[in-house]
């Protein structure tokens, strides 16, 4: 136990006499003014946020706070007052905050408006632009991409003007509200792999894809005819029905064959066989029970901008 | 004042402090590099690869496991065993309770991290080990205490030091967290599925009063226990103030437990629960300063020995960050603007200000001090630790700047509007923004994994000198004896 004296600060500080492990002690210094104040502030500060914040448990209950009472408008329209609380904060926020107000405001106009008022009015269609913006990121742009492009093969590109169910702004609400459920049916053991090859090359042929001739001649009876039966959906002219949601095969657009991104005419014939081989299965969910009526109207309009419309 | 004639080196029991000591570093090593890996997924998220293992949210857990039990928990272990015995001159109550702690740990933080990668885990953020692990560990931490509570009851010292308050304070907490965190029902006795005791807003309470103290008990008050041992001891200096080491050991004790709902602001949790946390938050900042006040106050008249001193450069740098995560920690528990940062990266920069800044760095500069001393010989180099604190201090601002920018500027899209009063980003597009700070935080990651490679290396050469030193030491007393 040594009674060391050491030099702090410039005044004379003694140890507490205790030594550890040799050579560890402590001095006897008394605690900062500074800190020592610095944390009665923080209690004061702590003491007068309970006065004014619900804050401390009694009983079944707890204290409410003091001069901090809301007033906002409940879901059932009665006026309501409360002490202070987040959720009727947010409530409050959303009816009376001036961003809630402003958009609310629009919605409304835009609520009440038709789709060819909304398309010629400009400042609805600015309006329409920045609030559909945020419901399709959240809602659509998972599947479609942020700027609507899709994936080949698996979602519908929304920014070109092929549109599998119509692109009206008619057809465009039904397909968000009720959702669509594409299907062609797998024609690998229907067919024989000859006669996929032959089809695929028929309808590479019908938006002008060099193929081999014959072999499109041959794919062209299995597809106008029973044997193949194509022309149900794809319709003789190739052009699709839009009530089935059948591609148009001769335009050069292509949703589910990867054709533009195949290199050669080897690997594009193989793309569109693989669609022939394994059909398709994809499905958009309908939307009328998460967005709301005005919600749809306006993804409605910003989908068929997107897309140019028709 | 060992004593004469007998080597501390076998007066006390430092073959458990050099198995936790390694195992700190190999696990340290591991958990970091996990570490950056997920970061790096973050950033560029091919590395996924889809495989389900090796996915962010199953190497999430791995990474924090590894690091605070694996690393941190080692490291304490480690330390906590070489400042008991030495502050109170005493060998441990008993070296199979030692050893035991160490295969029990060990294999607790193996079998978690091996057990999240195949999709086990409890899905409690920190206490992810499924219920055959917890028991495990509640077994080992039960022995922990007992061996802790005995050696101090052997002391052949009349008053307990300081470092050993903290230590105390740390086991007790945390097996009382442990436990009540854990309360859950298995689904049978060979599933490792089980289901939580609690349910809804009360679980969540649960589980974040065990988090946030995980933090506050495992994660400061131990490791300033550690502080409390190798700053003085380093400098060779008497710590500060002991009034204030009394002070604000009492007031982090008291205060810590309140805190733990500012994780659930603006949530199902009670209005009154919030403030309650918040407050106490605010009133934990002055406590938890008194610790960095009382570490850097010590070395204060002998400032000159950071400059010659790269361990002290450790310690003192460590509580400069330990000081700035504890104001930074008050700060986002108010709710306004918990509003902002919360679900951001802005909490996972200040977790890792502590974790990196604080926990890692005293750890590293208490290594320095401590491996020589266990080895019975010097440092191999020197200048490595220099490279070292350099590596991992760039590292570590890297890590914590492109956080506050992840987190504050995401947190500001969130919450701004158009003229037309709609929002003016989308969800995703705050994610696209985050692609750049996310590679900033990686590569920061990547300066502090390669401190930790440069430390380990040091050390290996350490312990190879020390085991050369000793059989030319050999050769020399046989030598002698064979001439006489």
């Amino acid at each position: 136990m040594s009674e060391t004296k050491a030099k702090t600060q410039g005044q004379v500080v003694q140890t507490t006499g205790h030594a550890w492990d040799g050579d560890l002690q402590e001095f006897n210094n008394p605690l900062p003014t500074w800190w020592l104040w610095a944390f009665y502030a923080t209690v004061v500060f702590a003491v007068v946020y309970w006065i004014f914040y619900p804050a401390w448990p009694v009983g079944g209950t707890f204290t409410k706070g003091v001069m901090n009472t809301i007033t906002f408008t409940d879901s059932d329209g009665s006026q309501k007052t409360t002490h202070w609380n987040t959720r009727s904060l947010l409530l409050k926020e959303l009816q009376e905050g001036k961003h809630a107000a402003r958009s609310r405001e629009y919605t409304e106009k835009v609520a009440g408006a038709s789709y060819q008022e909304i398309l010629a009015d400009p400042e609805m269609m600015e309006f329409t632009r920045s609030m559909a913006k945020g419901v399709f990121g959240d809602n659509c742009a998972a599947c479609h991409g942020a700027g609507g492009t899709g994936v080949v093969g698996l979602f519908p590109n929304l920014a070109d003007d092929a549109w599998l169910w119509g692109g009206s702004v008619e057809e465009i609400e039904t397909t968000l509200r009720e959702g669509r459920y594409g299907f062609m049916p797998a024609f690998k053991s229907a067919l024989t792999d000859r006669q996929l090859d032959d089809v695929a090359s028929y309808v590479l042929s019908l938006s002008g894809e060099a193929v081999d001739a014959d072999a499109a001649t041959r794919g062209e009876k299995i597809f106008q005819t029973s044997e193949g039966g194509c022309y149900y959906c794809h319709t003789s002219s190739g052009t699709g029905l839009k009530s089935q949601g059948a591609a148009n095969l001769t335009d050069q657009i292509w949703t589910v064959a990867d054709v533009s991104g195949a290199a050669t005419p080897e690997d594009r014939k193989a793309a569109v066989k693989r669609v022939i081989s394994n059909g398709v299965d994809r499905r958009m969910p309908a939307w009328s029970e998460r967005l709301s009526d005005a919600q749809i109207k306006l993804l409605t309009v910003y989908v068929h901008e997107l897309g140019g419309g028709q | 004042m060992a004593q004469a004639g007998i080597r501390s080196t076998e007066q006390y029991n430092y073959d458990i402090v050099r198995k936790f000591t390694i195992m700190a570093l190999v696990w340290g090593l591991l958990g970091m590099t996990a570490g950056v890996y997920i970061a790096s997924e973050l950033a560029w998220p091919f590395l996924n690869f889809d495989i389900p293992e090796i996915t962010f949210g199953r190497l999430r857990p791995v990474h924090t496991t590894l690091v605070i039990f694996g690393f941190g928990g080692s490291a304490l272990f480690a330390t906590s065993y070489y400042v008991v015995q030495r502050t109170c001159q005493t060998r441990l109550y008993s070296d199979w309770m030692a050893t035991f702690t160490f295969w029990g740990w060990q294999a607790a933080v193996a079998l978690g991290a091996l057990s999240y990668m195949f999709g086990y885990t409890q899905g409690r953020e920190y206490a992810e080990f499924e219920w055959p692990i917890d028991l495990l560990i509640a077994v080992t931490w039960v022995v922990y205490f007992l061996l802790y509570v005995q050696t101090l009851r052997r002391r052949s010292q009349p008053h307990i030091y300081v470092a050993n308050w903290f230590y105390v304070a740390f086991i007790l907490a945390t097996a009382i967290l442990h436990i009540f965190n854990n309360l859950a029902v298995p689904v049978g006795l060979f599933s490792l599925k089980s289901y939580s005791l609690f349910s809804g807003v009360q679980d969540a309470m649960t589980q974040w009063w065990y988090g946030h103290n995980a933090v506050g008990f495992f994660l400061t008050a131990a490791f300033l226990g550690m502080m409390y041992y190798f700053v003085p001891k380093q400098a060779g200096r008497p710590v500060y103030s002991y009034r204030l080491s009394i002070v604000h050991f009492w007031a982090l004790s008291f205060l810590y437990m309140w805190v733990g709902g500012h994780h659930l602001h603006w949530t199902a949790l009670p209005d009154w629960t919030s403030t309650l946390a918040a407050t106490f938050s605010i009133m934990l900042l002055l406590p938890s300063w008194g610790g960095m006040i009382n570490g850097i106050m010590t070395l204060s008249g002998a400032w000159d020995k950071l400059r010659t001193d790269p361990i002290m450069l450790f310690l003192i740098t460590s509580l400069s960050f330990y000081g700035m995560s504890t104001f930074e920690g008050p700060l986002m528990s108010l709710k306004s603007v918990n509003a902002l940062s919360h679900y951001t990266d802005w909490t996972v920069g200040h977790v890792h200000s502590g974790a990196l800044g604080w926990v890692a760095m005293v750890s590293f500069g208490s290594f320095y001090h401590l491996i020589p001393r266990l080895y019975d010989t010097r440092i191999y180099s020197t200048r490595l630790i220099y490279v070292h604190f350099w590596l991992a201090t760039i590292g570590i601002l890297l890590y914590i700047t492109s956080m506050w920018v992840a987190g504050i500027f995401q947190g500001l899209m969130l919450r701004s509007f158009d003229d037309y009063g709609n929002l003016a980003y989308t969800f995703v597009e705050t994610v696209a923004f985050l692609h750049q700070p996310y590679a900033v935080r990686a590569v920061g990651g990547m300066f502090f994994v390669a401190g930790v490679v440069v430390m380990a290396w040091n050390v290996i050469k350490t312990v190879r000198r020390a085991s050369s030193e000793a059989a030319e030491l050999e050769a020399r007393i046989a030598a002698k004896m064979a001439g006489a």
